[in-house]
């Protein structure tokens, strides 16, 4: 489960048209997700608020044994009107979801949603809620949502979060200076760390066809430089703007790229990184290369990275494909040529439109669903409503909900089908024979995520581990 | 008189080497490791030789059925030898990020990714050559110290010997590692070991002694906060802190309270982090509260390397000695000049006597400062003390058990001391060295009279003028004045400070 305030700063980057994917450390990000996602430990209960559109709180609650837990406080620059931060309508698939999706490279110039018919909408939706501020649900509030230019590159975001008993602090501070230039520094204060905390800078630099990071850490004076470099796909085919190719797919460029995206359309990324540390004298570097379907690709999305590091010997090739709306597979393979360890890993994510604990209450999850998905239709349709005439004192509120309600006409089936999964297993399988499984759904307004790690080697006490996870959030 | 060694029986036993090597391993792997080593230590060759060292005896200070002391030179440079085997990771980076928060972390995609590699270190051709004093009685068990620095050489050879500066390295690493270990953890361990063998009850006592030691609330001037901050001239990192209450050395454990060092080191952090709770120290007292006795800290710890250290300590010595309180210079003078009397009080607590010798000695002192005046008021027998020290900050007396029989010898010896000012009665001020943490020693334990009469014949006319007068000022202005002229007597004279030691320690005189 993607954290609250993890959500909310994927919704920042959305609302401000920042493409946080078009970087070299997310690279093979949709496989590592889907093989190491963390387990749960002990119980932890999460409230958080997106109290005004420019703040958010969260609270966390948790205990292993002891008890702790954080505060933490967000402030965005730019008001986050269309994210739906109500757990009870929150889409899971942008909290849970772990394939992602490409995103178009130039949507930063002058996006819209990307509202793509066919065959990949729904998944593409997923996806757009992850970066485009969570707008699943109403998705053509990004139109009311839309932040003019200027503010948008000036915008800012303000992150801090203490955890409590340890004293430890942690802030970000996000700042645009361009719609291609951003700069972000991180800083972790504790005082059993040397100096008592450290400060990472990390500068963006994201043009569409290629991005570069370049970062530096008071820990050891780590200085580092990485980039990646797309090309092929939507990347080399300058004629077509990335936002025809993916809204005017299924009508007009199918007709004269269909025969090509039948059989495979994607992009190609390399990227590579170097790291020194200034103080102790010490480097790493590594290649990587990717390739990733597109969304307008009608077969079966898939992507697959290799990365090698040459220093160290190893390579590390992942694959991951996106099977069945319901269910996605993903393997990873390292193998080292200096000392010749090898490791593998296999994840799976698999999607449910069952409710959890729905069959003890005896109702057939069939009729149960499409209840609920019309009921949440209807929820969703005047809570809005209210939200808008309560909240932020619009002063049309029923044209936008007009708005809304025309748009939602169109789109009424992609959401239904994205809210009819209502849980999601996911299982991952080391070389070890470790077995992670992650059962992560929705009771009422509450998300849960229950897991527990199993070690078929010590079959005597296999659950090494075990948690679970209450997030409420308004 | 001859002494038999025997060294082949120990080697010839089969199941000695088995147990050894267990016992090193789980030595090794007791502690965590740095996250350059990703897998145990394991230890796979140990072997002592054929070749059995030379022992030669020098001096034997004291021989019965039930104690022995003495000093050997040990040499030895036979084929003893000793391969560990182990991995490490190979990348920097990946050791870099391991221990650093994951909200920092430069977050590489694959230039952390993990080499281990399996590396064999081989210790071998080791040669020694050393002082032993070894001191041993069948209550105390036994207590073995080098003198000077018994490793002479040693050959380290490793996976990586065909890169020169790794092995260079290693050899210097290593060499450093083992200087330390046979200074200061060997004669803890042999100490420990002996006190299994010999006197199992001692070792119950020395558990509740830092079990007493280590807790703060009740006696939090055990442990005087600054000095823990900079015991070894620096601030104590935490993880140094972490690493001392980690390795479980007897040495750092009576040495400081680890709750105490805990505490402070949260407090110094929480000075430079954004902690909320600053913890409260209670019964603590800043050391600018404590006046005059601020110069015992300034003045530099004399080295206790002298050549008086040569003389073996005595382990009966005596740790009651009468001084003038609160004179700064001549506190360290004593000091300087009986360093067996700071040797004592470690040797009973089982301590090494490796190279933390200069900040215990410092740190004994301190503690004397704070518990004194702590004791002050409870105690009865320290009338004149109480007086004195109430109302000029000087040290009181701490009153203990052997308390009757050492103020009867002191005027039998006339080496009494007198403070002026002190009252009518003129007691003269007890002042033990040890702080009386040692109460175990307590009955074996027999007075060594200070030689102090150049202090006397300062001290003691001056104060007869003005005995009347018990003015605060006026005991300071002279306790001040004192203190100069014996610490330029001497600076003059330095040979006169250490003309004491000549005279035998009347260790088991009461016997």
């Amino acid at each position: 489960m993607r954290e609250f305030m993890h959500y909310i700063t994927n919704a920042f980057y959305g609302a401000t048209g920042w493409n946080e994917d078009n970087t070299y450390k997310e690279l093979n990000a949709t496989a590592r997700e889907l093989i190491d996602f963390p387990l749960p430990l002990g119980l932890r209960v999460n409230l958080a608020s997106l109290a005004t559109p420019h703040f958010a709180t969260s609270y966390q609650l948790g205990t292993v044994g002891i008890v702790d837990g954080s505060i933490s406080y967000l402030y965005s620059s730019v008001a986050l009107r269309g994210v739906t931060a109500q757990s009870d309508r929150i889409p899971l698939p942008a909290l849970l979801r772990s394939f992602r999706r490409l995103h178009d490279l130039g949507s930063r110039g002058d996006e819209s949603a990307p509202n793509a018919g066919g065959p990949g909408a729904s998944e593409s939706h997923a996806v757009s809620v992850d970066t485009d501020g969570g707008v699943g649900l109403a998705p053509t509030l990004v139109g009311g949502n839309k932040v003019t230019g200027r503010d948008r590159d000036k915008s800012s975001l303000l992150y801090g979060r203490l955890y409590l008993p340890q004293s430890l602090l942690e802030g970000l501070v996000v700042k645009r200076f361009s719609p291609v230039l951003q700069v972000q520094l991180s800083a972790v204060s504790e005082q059993s760390l040397r100096n008592g905390g450290t400060l990472l800078g990390l500068i963006q630099y994201d043009k569409g066809k290629f991005g570069v990071e370049g970062l530096a850490s008071t820990d050891g004076g780590l200085l580092g430089v990485r980039g990646l470099y797309n090309f092929g796909g939507d990347a080399s085919s300058p004629g077509a703007t990335p936002t025809a190719c993916s809204t005017n797919e299924s009508s007009s460029s199918s007709s004269s790229q269909s025969g090509e995206r039948e059989r495979i359309y994607g992009r190609f990324s390399v990227g590579g990184e170097v790291y020194y540390g200034t103080l102790n004298k010490s480097g790493g570097m590594s290649l990587g290369a990717r390739f990733a379907t597109l969304p307008a690709h009608r077969g079966t999305p898939l992507t697959a990275a290799l990365t090698i590091n040459p220093l160290m010997g190893n390579i590390n090739a992942t694959y991951a494909i996106l099977a069945k709306e319901y269910c996605s597979l993903a393997t990873r393979m390292e193998f080292n040529v200096y000392s010749y360890e090898s490791d593998w890993a296999v994840g799976m994510e698999l999607w449910s439109n069952r409710r959890p604990a729905g069959f003890l209450l005896g109702v057939d999850p069939n009729r149960q669903r499409e209840e609920v998905a019309q009921k949440l239709a209807k929820t969703n349709e005047r809570s809005f409503q209210a939200k808008m005439e309560w909240r932020l004192d619009d002063p049309e509120p029923t044209t936008a909900a007009e708005e809304a309600k025309a748009h939602t006409g169109q789109d009424t089936p992609s959401v239904t089908k994205e809210e009819e999964y209502l849980g999601v297993l996911k299982a991952r399988l080391d070389q070890n024979l470790r077995i992670g499984l992650l059962w992560e759904g929705r009771v009422k307004s509450l998300i849960f995520s229950l897991g527990t790690g199993v070690d078929l080697h010590k079959l005597d006490e296999p659950f090494r581990s075990l948690g679970l996870e209450i997030q409420y959030s308004s | 008189m001859a002494f038999n060694f025997n060294w082949s029986p120990l080697t010839a036993d089969e199941r000695f080497y088995e147990r050894a090597r267990d016992l090193l391993t789980t030595a090794l792997n007791k502690s965590p490791k740095p996250p350059i080593i990703v897998d145990d230590i394991f230890v796979t060759e140990f072997n002592l030789g054929s070749v059995p060292p030379d022992l030669e005896i020098l001096e034997i200070g004291d021989l019965a059925e039930d104690r022995f002391r003495g000093i050997f030179k040990m040499c030895y440079s036979g084929d003893a030898f000793l391969t560990l085997k182990t991995r490490v990771q190979a990348n920097p980076l990946n050791t870099y990020l391991s221990a650093k928060p994951s909200f920092t972390s430069p977050q590489p995609l694959a230039a952390a990714s993990s080499l281990t590699i399996p590396l064999q270190i081989t210790l071998s051709e080791i040669k020694l050559s050393a002082f032993i004093i070894i001191v041993f009685s069948k209550q105390k068990g036994l207590t073995l110290v080098f003198r000077n620095d018994p490793l002479e050489s040693l050959k380290v050879s490793s996976t990586f010997d065909s890169i020169q500066f790794v092995r260079d390295y290693l050899q210097r690493t290593i060499e450093v590692k083992l200087r330390d270990l046979m200074m200061d953890e060997l004669p803890a361990i042999i100490h420990r070991l002996s006190l299994q063998l010999w006197c199992p009850d001692q070792v119950l006592k020395e558990g509740d002694e830092s079990k007493e030691e280590s807790d703060p609330v009740q006696n939090p001037l055990g442990s005087p906060p600054l000095d823990a901050i900079d015991a070894s001239g620096h601030l104590l990192d935490p993880t140094e802190i972490s690493s001392l209450s980690l390795d479980g050395g007897p040495g750092t454990q009576s040495l400081f309270s680890q709750k105490s060092i805990i505490q402070l080191a949260s407090l110094n952090g929480s000075n430079h982090t954004s902690c909320l709770f600053t913890r409260e120290l209670h019964n603590s007292m800043l050391r600018a509260w404590a006046g005059p006795s601020d110069r015992v800290d300034a003045s530099p710890t004399p080295p206790l390397a002298t050549p008086s250290l040569s003389r073996p300590p005595s382990y009966y010595g005596s740790t009651h000695t009468y001084t003038f309180s609160d004179l700064g210079s001549q506190d360290t003078g004593l000091l300087s000049s009986r360093p067996s009397l700071v040797n004592l009080s470690h040797a009973t607590a089982g301590l090494s006597l490796g190279s933390g010798r200069h900040h215990k000695a410092g740190r004994k002192k301190k503690t004397r400062v704070v518990n004194l005046r702590r004791k002050t008021g409870s105690e009865v027998s320290s009338e004149a003390g109480e007086a004195v020290s109430d109302s000029t900050s000087v040290q009181g007396p701490i009153s203990e058990p052997a308390m009757p029989t050492s103020l009867l010898e002191v005027p039998e010896e006339g080496e009494m001391v007198v403070l002026a000012g002190s009252g009518p009665s003129r007691l003269p001020l007890r002042l033990p060295q040890d702080s009386g943490d040692h109460g175990k020693a307590v009955e074996t334990r027999e007075p060594i009279l200070v030689d102090s009469k150049s202090q006397r014949s300062r001290g003691g006319p001056q104060s007869d003028t003005s005995s009347v007068i018990l003015e605060q000022a006026w005991i300071m202005k002279m306790a001040g004045e004192i203190a100069r002229r014996v610490y330029d007597e001497k600076n003059r004279n330095p040979a006169f400070w250490e003309d004491r030691d000549d005279t035998p320690p009347p260790a088991y005189e009461a016997r």
